[in-house]
C-alpha cells in the first residue's frame, strides 16, 4: 500500500513533506523499505487480491468474464444450507478440540512438571507428535481407524468403520485433532508452570492450603496469560485446520466432517467458484477475528 | 532527492519482481527436442509398467519429441488440474476420464482435437466411444476434447461353487439374466449364513446411474437449454430392485453396504456371498488375490428392458495452452494405436475402445472372463450424465448422501427422489447462468 501510494503522487507529497516529517523519519522509512517490499508483495498483495475476489463472480475458468457483483456472494452464503452445516461442524470441531486439547495438555504439563523419574525422557516423548506433519498424522490415524486392519477395532473386538459412519466420523477426527495439537499446548503450559514463583506455593503450604486449593488459587491465576494466549492460538489453528481432515475423511461421509476450510477448498478447486470461495474465506476470517476479539477483550478486562 | 531515487529503486524492484513471477519459460531454441509432459493416472502395477514402456519406446523412436512421464493419482487429479490450468503450468498430454472432461472443456482449458485426429485413429475407435468425449466447448459449439481409450462395463463376478450348487441357469455373454432372474437367483443362493449378492455402496452414484439405463433411466432431462434432474418410474426401477434385495428378499449381505468396491473381496473368497456386481477391472484383484482352489466366473450384468449400460471412458487430452499441440497429437496416436491399447487394457483389466485391440486374442480368451468382459462392450452407450454441467457437484453434494441414506434404509425412495430432484436442481442452476 505505502509503496504504491507514494509512488503514485510524488510531487505533491514531496512538497507537503518539506515541512512535515523530519529527516530522521524519512530515513527510517528508507531503511525499512527493503523489508517492507516482500511483505507487501507476497503477504498483503495476495490477501487484498483474495478480498477483492470475494466481491466478484470469479471462476477458475478460461472463458469466463469476471464481473464485480458486490455482496451477491455474501447473500448467497447466508442462504446456503451447506455453508451453515459446515459452519456448525467447524464450530463443534474447533471448540471441542481446543477445550479438550487444553484440559489434556494441562494435565500432562502438571505431570511433567513434577519431579518424577524419567521426566526428561517423558518430556521429549510428549513433543514427538509435534514433529510430524499433519498429513503423516492423518495417514497414521487412518490406519488406526481402518475397519478391517485397524488397531482400534482389534483392541475393541468390533467391526466399526469409524471414519465412514455418519455419527462417529466427527468424534473420531476430534480425537485425532486433540492428539495432534497437544504437544505445543503442553510445552507452552509447561513453560508457564516453570515460571510460577516457588515462594507462592511455599506460602500457600504454610497457610495450610491443600494441593487442589493451591492449584485453583495459585497455579491457574498465575498461568492465566499463558492460557489465554495458547487457547486463542489453538482456536485459530483448529478452525483453520485442513490437511489433517482432508487426509482422514475428505469431508465425508456425506459432508459430516466438512469443516469450513474444506468447504472453501471444494468450492474453489472442485467446483471452480473462486469468487464464492473467497467470500467464504473472508467470512471465516471475520468470524475468527470477532470471536477472538471478544475473548481477548474479556480476558484483558478481567485481568486488569 | 534522496526520496525520489529511493522511490525509483523501489519501483524498479517491484517491476523486476512482477516480471520474474509472470514470465513464462522461454521457448526452446531451434534444433533442441520438443519436450512434452504426459500426466498419467495409471496405478495398477502392470498398467504403470505398460505406460512407461510405451513412453520409452516413443522416446527412442522420436529423438525430436521427448515425452516425460509424470505420475498423477485419480484421487486428486481434478483438483490438481484446476490449479495447474489456472496457473498455466498444466501438462501437455493429460490422462483423465470423460466425466471430468465436460467441465474442463466448457471452461476452455482443453484443446478441441476434432481437426487434428489422424484418420486411422479416428476410424479404429467406434462412434459410441467418441460420443463420450464430445462436449460443448463453452461457446455453444461441440468439440472432441479427448481420445477415449479404456472403458469400464459392469459385470457380475460369481463364486463358481455356490453358483453351480444353486442349480440356476448360468448366463452367457449374449444371454444375460433379467433383473427378475437375477433377484430370484440371489434369493436361491441365500441360505445358512450365505448371502446371494453383495452391493458395496460407499460410492453408489456412478454404479446405480450406469445400471439405471437397463430400464431407460437417465436421471437428467434437457429442455430449452436447461438441464434438470428427473427421477421417474424408469429411474426408480434399479434403485428399488437393489433395495428389495437388501431389505425385502434379504438376499444381499448388509455388511458390504458401507464398503468401497474392493472391500468385500475377503468375504467373497470365504464364500460369505455368491455374486458381486462390479466393474470389469476388479477381476484383476480376484485373479491375483483369491486363495488357491477358489473358483470364480465372470457373468454379464443383468438386463432390464435392454442390456444397455452407461459408459465412461478414460481419455487422453491436450491442454489448450500446450505449446506443441501437433507433437502431442502425434504422441497420443502412437500411444493409443491398436497394439498399445491392448497392452494398456490388459494392464488395467479394462476394455479397449480400439477395434483392433478388442480383436486381440488376449482380449477374447475365456481365461479370467475376458470373453464376457469384452462382449459387454457392445452394450455400452454414452452415460447421459456425462453431458451435464455441474454433475460432479450434484454427485458429491446431493446424490451420494441421498443414495447412501436410501440404501441404508434411513429414507424412503420418495424422500430420496425429492432430494435428488429439488436439491439437485438448485445445484445445477449455478452452472446455467
Amino acid at each position: 500500500m505505502t509503496a504504491t501510494e507514494t509512488r503514485a503522487a510524488p510531487p505533491r507529497r514531496s512538497r507537503a513533506r518539506r515541512r512535515g516529517p523530519s529527516r530522521k523519519t524519512r530515513e527510517m522509512w528508507l531503511l525499512m523499505l527493503p523489508a517492507m517490499v516482500p511483505v507487501l508483495l507476497f503477504s498483503m498483495g495476495p490477501l487484498l487480491y483474495g478480498i477483492g475476489l470475494a466481491f466478484t463472480d470469479a471462476r477458475n475458468t478460461r472463458v469466463h468474464q469476471t464481473e464485480f457483483v458486490g455482496l451477491e456472494n455474501f447473500t448467497a452464503l447466508l442462504a446456503d444450507d451447506e455453508f451453515w452445516s459446515s459452519f456448525r461442524i467447524g464450530a463443534i470441531w474447533s471448540v471441542s478440540v481446543t477445550v479438550l486439547q487444553f484440559v489434556a495438555a494441562l494435565g500432562l504439563a502438571l505431570l511433567l512438571n513434577e519431579k518424577l523419574r524419567g521426566r526428561a525422557v517423558a518430556r521429549v516423548l510428549s513433543v514427538v507428535p509435534w514433529a510430524m506433519p499433519p498429513v503423516v498424522i492423518g495417514l497414521m490415524w487412518k490406519l488406526v481407524y481402518h475397519p478391517d486392519a485397524g488397531i482400534l477395532n482389534d483392541l475393541l473386538g468390533t467391526h466399526v468403520n469409524w471414519l465412514a459412519d455418519f455419527s462417529l466420523a466427527l468424534p473420531a477426527i476430534i480425537v485425532v485433532g486433540v492428539w495432534a495439537g497437544m504437544p505445543q499446548t503442553t510445552v507452552v503450559l509447561l513453560a508457564g508452570l516453570q515460571n510460577v514463583p516457588k515462594e507462592l506455593y511455599e506460602a500457600g503450604e504454610m497457610d495450610g492450603a491443600g494441593s487442589w486449593r493451591r492449584f485453583w488459587s495459585i497455579t491457574l491465576p498465575q498461568l492465566r496469560p499463558v492460557i489465554v494466549a495458547i487457547t486463542s492460538l489453538d482456536f485459530v489453528w483448529n478452525i483453520n485446520q485442513f490437511g489433517l481432515v482432508y487426509v482422514l475423511t475428505q469431508g465425508g461421509p456425506g459432508g459430516r466432517t466438512r469443516l469450513p476450510m474444506l468447504f472453501a477448498y471444494e468450492e474453489a478447486f472442485r467446483y471452480r467458484m473462486a469468487g464464492y470461495a473467497s467470500m467464504l474465506g473472508l467470512a471465516m476470517a471475520i468470524v475468527v477475528l470477532a470471536v477472538l476479539g471478544l475473548y481477548l477483550w474479556r480476558q484483558m478486562r478481567e485481568a486488569r | 532527492m534522496r526520496i525520489k531515487s529511493a522511490l525509483a529503486a523501489a519501483a524498479v524492484l517491484t517491476l523486476a519482481a512482477a516480471c520474474g513471477g509472470g514470465g513464462g519459460e522461454s521457448s526452446s531454441s531451434p534444433g533442441a527436442p520438443v519436450k512434452l509432459d504426459f500426466l498419467s493416472l495409471a496405478w495398477q502395477k502392470e498398467s504403470v509398467a505398460a505406460n512407461k514402456q510405451i513412453v520409452d519406446e516413443w522416446n527412442k523412436a522420436n529423438p525430436g519429441i521427448q515425452v516425460t512421464y509424470v505420475q498423477g493419482s485419480w484421487d486428486n487429479v481434478n483438483d490438481q488440474l484446476v490449479t495447474q490450468f489456472a496457473g498455466g503450468t498444466a501438462p501437455d498430454v493429460i490422462h483423465n476420464d470423460s466425466p471430468a472432461l465436460a467441465g474442463f472443456a466448457s471452461d476452455g482449458y482443453l484443446l478441441d482435437l476434432g481437426a487434428k485426429l489422424p484418420a486411422e485413429l479416428k476410424s479404429d475407435i467406434p462412434q459410441t466411444a467418441w460420443d463420450t468425449v464430445t462436449f460443448d466447448g463453452g461457446k455453444g459449439e461441440q468439440g472432441v476434447y479427448g481420445v477415449p481409450f479404456l472403458q469400464e462395463s459392469q459385470v457380475i463376478i460369481a463364486n463358481k461353487k455356490l453358483l453351480d450348487d444353486s442349480g440356476v441357469r448360468v448366463p452367457a455373454a449374449g444371454d444375460p439374466w433379467t433383473w427378475d432372474e437375477f433377484s430370484a437367483a440371489a434369493k436361491k443362493m441365500t441360505k445358512g449364513g450365505t448371502f446371494g449378492v453383495a452391493w458395496p455402496m460407499k460410492s453408489p452414484v456412478n454404479k446405480t446411474l450406469n445400471l439405471a439405463l437397463n430400464f431407460g433411466g437417465t436421471f437428467f432431462q434437457t429442455a430449452g437449454g436447461k438441464t434438470t434432474v428427473k427421477v421417474g418410474p424408469e429411474e426408480r426401477e434399479v434403485l428399488q430392485r437393489i433395495h428389495d434385495q437388501l431389505y425385502k428378499d434379504k438376499s444381499a449381505d448388509p455388511a458390504a453396504l458401507g464398503q468401497g468396491t474392493a472391500d468385500p473381496l475377503p468375504a467373497f473368497y470365504k464364500g460369505k456371498f455368491a455374486l458381486l456386481p462390479t466393474g470389469v477391472y476388479l477381476r484383476q484383484q480376484v485373479a491375483e488375490q483369491a486363495p488357491d482352489g477358489f473358483e470364480w466366473v465372470t457373468l454379464p450384468a443383468p438386463k432390464g428392458t435392454s442390456a444397455q449400460q452407461g459408459a465412461v471412458s478414460q481419455t487422453l487430452s491436450i491442454a489448450q495452452e500446450s505449446e506443441h499441440p501437433d507433437e502431442a497429437m502425434k504422441f497420443i496416436s502412437f500411444f493409443l494405436n491398436g497394439a498399445n491399447q491392448a497392452k494398456l487394457a490388459k494392464g488395467d483389466w479394462l476394455l479397449p475402445t480400439s477395434q483392433t485391440a478388442a480383436a486381440d486374442p488376449a482380449m477374447t480368451t475365456k481365461e479370467n472372463g475376458w470373453d464376457v468382459a469384452t462382449a459387454s462392450a457392445k452394450d455400452l452407450v454414452v452415460a447421459p450424465f456425462l453431458k451435464v454441467n455441474g454433475f460432479d457437484e450434484w454427485k458429491s453434494k446431493v446424490a451420494t448422501p441421498a443414495l447412501q441414506e436410501y440404501f441404508a434404509d434411513k429414507i424412503t425412495l420418495d424422500q430420496a427422489a425429492t432430494k435428488l430432484v429439488e436439491d439437485g436442481n438448485k445445484v445445477l442452476e449455478r452452472y446455467q447462468r
